[in-house]
């Protein structure tokens, strides 16, 4: 606790939050009057936005409020959270038939969630505000126009409260081998039951995750949403689900770092193998998506494998450098090939239903090919950075072998995204009309292939990253 | 500076190619022919007086240098010659690449693998070299899969996954050096500087790199190479590609391409030929032979005569693969440097000659139409210019004395008879093949009766003459004196040793 300061003017630190409930209410009541979707979407994207600014123009040089920690780590996953949220208010535009307000305004009330849940060191704030994300979750999942957005949201409901009544057990026992909920003190106990409690948490948080085996809910539930929540779930959730998971189990479980690590380690490697395997035969490329995108969670969370097998120290530290890289990287090639979806009119679509849209639109094209090659680690792409610095820090934690297994795992996934774009460039279009090219579903993916391409040119991002990443262990007497 | 500028240069070309729409095509000509221009005036005017073994002083500039990242550019003797070899081939595959349906992003894509051609043998950083080297790959899977002939989506992912994964295993052995290097340096140093990295003090010291992680790490380099190469076993994406992709495509795949493998073993691994085990040499060498002799014996069954062509061009890089490791075996210097400078002299031959082979045959079967050697029969009655430069070609890759292609083989029979012994007799079997089968295509293609079915059908124009004219006068300047490039290399090979 020695570089943690109290602040005096705690209530500061609640602003942006408290801005962000009331930004909701307004447009909850607001409702009643407007019904114009793209009001809603633009006080939804301008409050975000001014929340974003109120949280960075915080001092939060390690300044720990109650158990709501904020230094630069913290801040940079909030951050991406809420560039994940940014990312899909206006392409969500186009699933919303009725009350575009309630939409919004859920979507606003699980950034709170996510935001406190980010920031907190104490389980049970994490649990109840990460149910709040998930309940949001469940009704945004479940707007659309049609009856299989119901029923992804139902398939997505049941196993998520399955993935809670794990995590709840999880965290009893927590509480009885450690007697505390609070990681802002470093957690010492070696007790079996801290056993229970990972297995438990890893289930609970894996559901979330959506890695090998807890991840059939989410082809479904990816496949069954609107494209844009289905970038949401993808992006947000996932990423918050990373977050935790890093915070609990690195912080958490300090003493059983072994048990961490080999169990990640099986975990990372069936995710890969399995999802990318899986991949191979899809036809229908959101499914396929969806399957990629179990295997994107299989490279983040080598991140925690190699913490668990490094413990705490310079590895550890590169480890996690590499994937809040990844994180940032992530939320655009995965967030914006979901967002491709919005350029066919049909709903399930094929594989095929890409033919031809090189010679309809090129530069849509493109974009989704540089995202494309972005999720297969492609150079000059952020995705080739992200890997690479992954590896990197793989090879660097003496995990070789990890290493070999997930480059193999990604010269695999090189298959199923290059026959995307195989489609996309040399067949010709099935039919006349079936693309969706209006501003809404085109500007998404071509600035996140702006981005991707900037990205890999800005890799001097990740020595400032490398400063923010001791921040994790910040309550454990480490450095900020 | 000189090289950084003219590569900058090439990158911004080839992105403006993209936009120049109908003007593309001249605009990339014309790109493509001052790109080739500086670079040949660099090498034969500025280089020679760098330095005596061919080194010139590298470039860095800071990327990232907190995580060892910098921009690093060097022209040696070896890529020099290599580079003169790319400029040389891309600026033939543009030039004759004139069909209606070659948009304006053909020409960019084309000038892109340029690019990347020339990132790959300028980067003194590994992590560059690795970008360069996949780059590489994205243009030609594009011109592959858009232009290609038949089964072309097939094969155009074929060949992407395929050198993917051996571009894959590179980065695995870069980042096995890099990572036990940081032990070296004392944990310190964070480098991919090529010049830092291949340390054979450093590779060959078993408390800092691990026995395993050292052959895994000659293995990964060696898969990535010989996948490029191509050498037996991993050669079943180059018939496919090279019969697929359009013609000027494969003058850059068969010229451009296959420097890349050569430069791999010339560049990366021979520095650190002290690491190399014996017996993987002769693995290397047997591997060499089999290619050498397979790939002839292919080539000679082959119906279509781009793909002999295509089995060919990988059985004349054999010797590539048998001079390098029989090289390295070898106790004497001077033959060594013979054998070593003869290597790579037949990657610089072999480009330039098979890029005379596929555009002369590109403009015969733009006028027939066929692509059967039976079927081509005779055409010398009616194309004789065409003709004579395909079988100008032919005996420049049989390796006819006094032709560019005879100086490699020669120098590396005569180097190689030291180390190999009576296994000479197979490489000697090899040529004997190669020219049989060489002479046999001319026979049954150019000369006999003519096939009446083709009609009338009208030689090369005076553009087309001029350009293969000047290809087939390198070739015969190379034969005739060698040691425009021979001396260059022989520096850097003597550099090495």
């Amino acid at each position: 606790m020695n570089s943690m300061q109290s602040a005096s003017h705690v209530s500061m630190y609640y602003y942006p939050l408290l801005f962000l409930g009331v930004m909701a209410f307004i447009m909850l009541a607001l409702g009643i009057k407007v019904s114009n979707k793209n009001v809603f979407a633009g006080i939804t994207f301008g409050s975000v936005l001014v929340s974003m600014a109120l949280i960075l123009l915080n001092p939060y040089d390690g300044v720990q409020v109650g158990s709501l920690v904020f230094n630069t780590f913290t801040i940079f996953f909030v951050v991406i959270l809420i560039i994940s949220v940014l990312y899909v208010t206006f392409p969500m535009i186009r699933g919303i038939k009725t009350k575009p307000e309630i939409f919004y305004s859920t979507l606003i009330f699980v950034l709170i969630g996510m935001i406190i849940a980010t920031l907190s060191y104490n389980l049970i704030i994490i649990f109840v505000a990460f149910e709040a994300v998930s309940i949001g979750t469940y009704v945004i999942s479940a707007y659309g126009k049609e009856k299989r957005h119901l029923e992804a949201s139902t398939k997505y409901f049941f196993t998520g409260t399955i993935g809670t009544a794990f995590t709840v057990f999880g965290l009893s026992f927590f509480y009885t081998a450690t007697g505390t909920f609070t990681l802002t003190t470093e957690v010492v106990s070696s007790s079996p039951a801290m056993l229970v409690a990972l297995l438990f948490l890893v289930i609970g948080f894996g559901f979330k995750l959506a890695i090998f085996p807890m991840h059939q809910w989410a082809i479904d539930a990816y496949d069954g949403t609107e494209n844009g929540v289905s970038a949401f779930l993808s992006t947000g959730t996932k990423l918050l689900a990373f977050m935790i998971l890093l915070k609990v189990l690195l912080v958490g479980f300090v003493s059983d770092f072994h048990d961490v690590y080999i169990l990640f380690v099986i975990l990372s490697i069936f995710s890969m193998t399995y999802a990318n395997l899986a991949a191979l035969s899809q036809n229908n490329l959101k499914r396929l998506l969806a399957y990629s995108s179990v295997a994107q969670a299989g490279y983040l969370i080598l991140v925690i494998a190699l913490v668990g097998s490094a413990g705490i120290g310079n590895v550890a530290y590169v480890a996690v450098t590499a994937g809040m890289f990844y994180s940032l990287v992530y939320i655009f090639m995965k967030g914006g090939s979901f967002l491709a979806m919005n350029l066919v009119k049909k709903q399930s679509v094929e594989v095929s239903d890409m033919s031809g849209l090189a010679k309809k639109s090129p530069a849509t094209a493109i974009s989704f090919a540089i995202l494309l090659m972005g999720l297969a680690g492609i150079p000059f792409t952020g995705g080739f950075t992200a890997k690479y610095y992954l590896f990197l820090s793989l090879i660097e934690g003496n995990l070789w072998w990890l290493a070999v297994i997930a480059i193999l795992n990604s010269a695999i996934s090189v298959f199923y995204y290059f026959r995307v774009i195989m489609f996309m460039f040399w067949k010709d279009p099935v039919e006349d009309g079936n693309f969706n090219l209006n501003v809404y579903s085109k500007i998404p993916v071509i600035v996140s292939a702006v981005i991707m391409v900037a990205l890999f040119f800005f890799f001097y991002l990740l020595p400032t990253f490398a400063t923010y990443a001791p921040g994790l262990f910040a309550t454990m007497g480490g450095s900020i | 500076m000189y090289m950084l500028a003219i590569f900058l240069a090439l990158i911004v070309l080839s992105f403006v190619a993209f936009f120049m729409g109908k003007y593309a095509g001249a605009f990339s000509k014309i790109s493509s022919a001052t790109i080739m221009v500086l670079t040949v005036a660099y090498a034969i005017l500025i280089f020679p007086s760098r330095s005596a073994s061919g080194l010139t002083p590298i470039n860095s500039y800071a990327f990232a240098p907190g995580i060892g990242i910098y921009f690093s550019i060097g022209v040696n003797g070896l890529t020099i010659s290599l580079l003169v070899l790319a400029s040389i081939v891309s600026l033939v595959s543009i030039l004759i690449a004139d069909k209606k349906e070659y948009k304006a992003t053909f020409y960019g894509l084309m000038l892109l693998t340029e690019s990347g051609l020339f990132g790959i043998l300028l980067s003194r950083d590994f992590l560059f070299f690795y970008i360069f080297w996949e780059v590489v790959l994205i243009p030609m899977y594009f011109i592959i899969g858009r232009y290609g002939g038949q089964r072309k989506d097939t094969v155009s992912l074929k060949f992407f996954v395929y050198t993917h994964i051996g571009s894959v295993f590179i980065l695995l052995s870069i980042l096995t050096l890099f990572s036990f290097y940081y032990g070296y340096s004392g944990s310190t140093v964070f480098t991919l500087q090529m010049a830092t990295l291949l340390n054979p003090a450093f590779i060959n010291n078993s408390a800092y790199l691990p026995v395993f992680w050292k052959g895994f790490m000659l293995f990964g380099f060696m898969l990535g190479f010989l996948v490029k190469l191509p050498s037996f076993p991993l050669h079943s994406w180059l018939p496919d590609s090279y019969t697929t992709s359009p013609y000027p495509a494969t003058v850059m795949l068969a010229g451009g391409l296959s420097v890349m493998g050569g430069y791999g073993l010339f560049g990366i691994l021979l520095p650190i030929s002290t690491t190399i085990p014996v017996a993987v040499l002769w693995v290397l060498i047997a591997l060499g032979i089999i290619s050498l002799l397979y790939f002839a014996f292919t080539a000679m069954f082959q119906m279509n005569i781009k793909r002999m062509m295509a089995y060919a061009s990988a059985s004349a890089m054999g010797f590539v693969v048998i001079a390098f490791s029989a090289g390295i075996l070898d106790s004497s210097l001077s033959i060594r440097n013979i054998e070593l400078s003869g290597g790579i002299f037949q990657i610089v031959a072999h480009g330039i000659i098979m890029a005379l082979v596929f555009s002369t045959l590109y403009f015969i079967s733009e006028r027939t139409g066929k692509e059967n050697i039976y079927q081509m029969g005779g055409i010398h009655r009616e194309m004789p210019w065409l003709s004579s430069f395909l079988l100008g070609g032919l005996l420049a890759s049989l390796g006819l004395p006094g032709l560019a292609g005879f100086i490699g083989e020669f120098s590396i029979i005569a180097g190689v008879f030291q180390t190999v012994g009576w296994l000479i007799f197979l490489l000697i079997l090899g040529m004997i093949i190669t020219a049989s089968y060489h002479i046999w295509t001319a026979q049954r293609a150019l000369y006999g009766p003519y096939n009446e079915t083709l009609g009338k059908i009208s030689d090369a124009s005076r553009k087309e003459i001029a350009i293969l004219a000047s290809v087939t006068i390198v070739i015969f300047v190379l034969g005739v004196y060698p040691n425009l490039i021979f001396g260059i290399i022989s520096a850097y090979v003597g550099g090495i040793i």
